[in-house]
This record gives structure tokens, sequence and C-alpha cells, in this order.
């Protein structure tokens, strides 16, 4: 059966992507920020996983508001990178793993939860951000890919409670999807931000460690907080730390966290990642 | 933002709000092509009478004035493709909703004493 070999957590900040498009990877302000993420990019090399489980959310660039799915999955054998407005960035295409996503629309209907399934879809920085802070800039990824599209953006959003049993689902996707496949959940999102509204710029570093520091040893407060919380506590923009919830579901109770980073302000929004493996 | 927000000055995106800025945020999913771009940047106007946006909408876009185009409907997320035509760094869009310059913004928001 295939293996869940870990779980990332990590911010996917569209101004990640301008500094690596405009090379300042190594510059004064960015280099701090990047270096956090070698740990888990050489942990990426050595682990060799074959599927990564993305969840993040679009933001309003493959979808619109005259249809907008609470929760989308990809079931396409390829995902090109989306035209958020610059055109589109200079990044692979993206392979999708489609014989897992088709399990997994099996397992999600089966297990009550019903997603708009999408076989022609184009991603934007909400997943190429991750994947280019753990695999780089490659000429093909190495990994194939299964995204999990997320509404975060119109309310009702799904609620943190929802988030937890859709990875508890997707632990039971991975553990029951015949083959040798390594499988890697990035969860990402946030840290705390508001882009809108007269609160805009809002940042809350003290909460952001708080999160890293807990999320993987002791979710219980998180798991509980509604939506309403996590607005006031991250953001409205920051409640997209409800995806690392999905993350944090799958893995098992105990976990070790390998590697953790943070960095305040990225643009105008807290930055960070944990990357977690099952203490078994 | 108003009082009819559940969180002070955090204006969520629901019922009342998507409804009010729909053909203000359509406007702006239209940037996303290359062809809604190029329109743009040809004649705003008759880009502009695409869409079916109010008076007060219309003059928002036409000013630049985020803080006024949120507070029509509009969503950051959509709205911004606006500043991939007519370039505006996201912190002087996150400034002018907050009601402050640049670097008041910077400082007292984001905790940084300088302007990067």
């Amino acid at each position: 059966m295939a293996e869940l070999i870990g779980g990332l957590g990590t911010s996917h900040v569209p101004s990640i992507a301008m500094a690596l498009d405009k090379g300042l990877r190594d510059s004064e302000e960015w280099k701090p920020f990047f270096d956090g993420y070698a740990p888990a990019r050489q942990w990426m090399a050595e682990k060799r996983p074959d599927i990564a489980v993305v969840i993040f959310n679009d933001h309003g660039n493959s979808f619109f508001l005259d249809r907008l799915p609470t929760l989308a999955l990809g079931v396409a054998d390829r995902y090109r990178p989306a035209d958020e407005g610059w055109g589109p960035r200079p990044v692979p295409v993206f392979e999708g793993a489609e014989d897992f996503s088709w399990h997994l629309a099996d397992c999600m209907v089966e297990g009550h939860f019903d997603p708009l399934l999408c076989r022609d879809l184009d991603v934007d920085h909400g997943m190429q951000v991750p994947m280019e802070l753990v695999f780089g800039r490659p000429e093909a990824w190495p990994v194939k890919v299964v995204p999990i599209l997320v509404n975060t953006i119109q309310y009702p959003i799904p609620t943190p409670q929802r988030m937890w049993a859709l990875g508890e689902l997707l632990r039971r996707a991975i553990d029951s999807y015949p083959g040798n496949d390594r499988v890697v959940v990035l969860g990402t999102g946030g840290l705390s931000h508001q882009l809108q509204g007269a609160r805009a710029g809002f940042i809350n570093p003290e909460a952001d460690r708080e999160w890293i520091a807990r999320i993987g040893s002791d979710p219980t407060r998180y798991r509980a907080m509604s939506r309403e919380d996590y607005i006031e506590e991250f953001g409205s923009e920051g409640a997209e730390l409800i995806m690392w919830l999905v993350m944090r579901g799958c893995m098992d109770a105990e976990v070790n966290t390998l590697h953790q980073h943070y960095f305040a302000p990225a643009s105008m929004t807290g930055a960070g990642m944990v990357l977690l493996e099952n203490a078994a | 933002m108003t009082s009819e927000d559940r969180i002070p000055d955090t204006p969520l995106l629901d019922r009342r709000r998507a409804n009010m800025g729909y053909a203000l945020n359509k406007m702006a999913m239209g940037l996303s092509s290359p062809e809604g771009r190029a329109a743009f940047l040809a004649d705003e106007e008759a880009y502009l009478d695409r869409f079916e946006l109010s008076d007060a909408q219309r003059a928002a876009v036409r000013a630049r004035d985020w803080r006024e185009m949120v507070r029509l409907g509009g969503n950051l997320f959509f709205i911004l493709k606006i500043s991939a035509v007519d370039p505006t760094p996201i912190r002087e869009i996150g400034a002018a909703q907050a009601g402050m310059d640049l670097p008041e913004f910077l400082k007292t928001r984001l905790g940084k004493v300088t302007n990067g």
C-alpha cells in the first residue's frame, strides 16, 4: 500500500514567487526566508516522494464567483500554471497523479465529502509557491501532484473541524491505495495576514510562532477554534491556515516536528513552515 | 468597515458584499486574460462599459481608490489584477485601505522602519 512519509505546512505568499522571478533569492530582504527552507528541501531530496497532495485555495484565478466550489479535487494528468494577471509564470507544468486522484475522489464521495472534480485546471501561486520552496525550479517536477482546492475567499468557508476530518479521510485514502507510492501532504496558506479593509496589514507574529511550535505536538486548540477565531487571531486571509489542518489531520496523533521556520513580514504576511513525520 | 461586518474593519466576502461587488469583481477577473488586459489598456472606459458597474464603482476604479473599491464589494484577490495593468505595490494598496501613508503603514502594521 502507499505510504504517507510526511506532512509539510507552508505559506504560499505570491511575493515569494515574485522574489524568485526577480532573482531576489539571495537579497538581504529575502535570503533569511529562503534559507529557512533548506532543511525541508533537503528532506524532500532524500525522501523522494512520488506523490504530493497539495491543499490550497485558489485566489480568484481558476474559479470566479459565478460558480465557486467549496471543495475541488484535481483529477487531471497535468496542470498548467495560471495567468494571475502578469501572464503564466515560468514554472514547469505539473504532472498529475491521476490514478491516485480518482481513488481519492471515490474515497471522498464514499466518505461524504463531495468535491468538484476538475480535469482541466490551471493552478495559481497557492500551489506553485509551496512546490518551488521545497523542490526549487527543476526542468520537470520530481513528484506527481494531487491538488485539493478549498474556498477560503467567499463566505461561508468550510470549518476548521471539516478540514481536520478531510485530513483523516485523506489518510485512509493513502493507506488504502494499492502500490508502493510514497506520499507527502502539503497544507498551505497563511500565516497571519489581512489584505482587506481598515485592518489591512494586520500580522500577529506571536500567534504565528505559537502555531509553528504547536501544530505538530499539540494541535488541540487549533482544531477546536472557530472560523471567527482564526480571523481574529490570524487576520481575514490568515484564516487560510485551516488548510494546514488537512495536513495535520492526515498525520498520526503523535508526530515529530523535524524542521520549523518563521519569517515576518514577507510582503504583508507572516511566513513559514513546519515539516512533520509520524512518530512511530 | 461598517457595523454589518462581524469582525471590525474586516470586510469578509459574504452574501451582501459578494452581491454588491459582483460586477466590479467580474470586471477585474476579465484582466486575467491577455485580451482583457489589452482592452483595458487600450481604452479603459470602453472596457468598463462591458460591465454593469455602479457609478460609484466606476469612479473608484478610475481613481484607483482601493479602499473605496473594497467598500463597494470589491475583493482584493480580484481587484489586485488592476495592479497588474497599472502597477501598484501591494503594500501601497494595504496602506490605502488602512488610511495611512506607506511609511506609517509599514512601521505600525508590519513593524518595518524602512520602505522595504
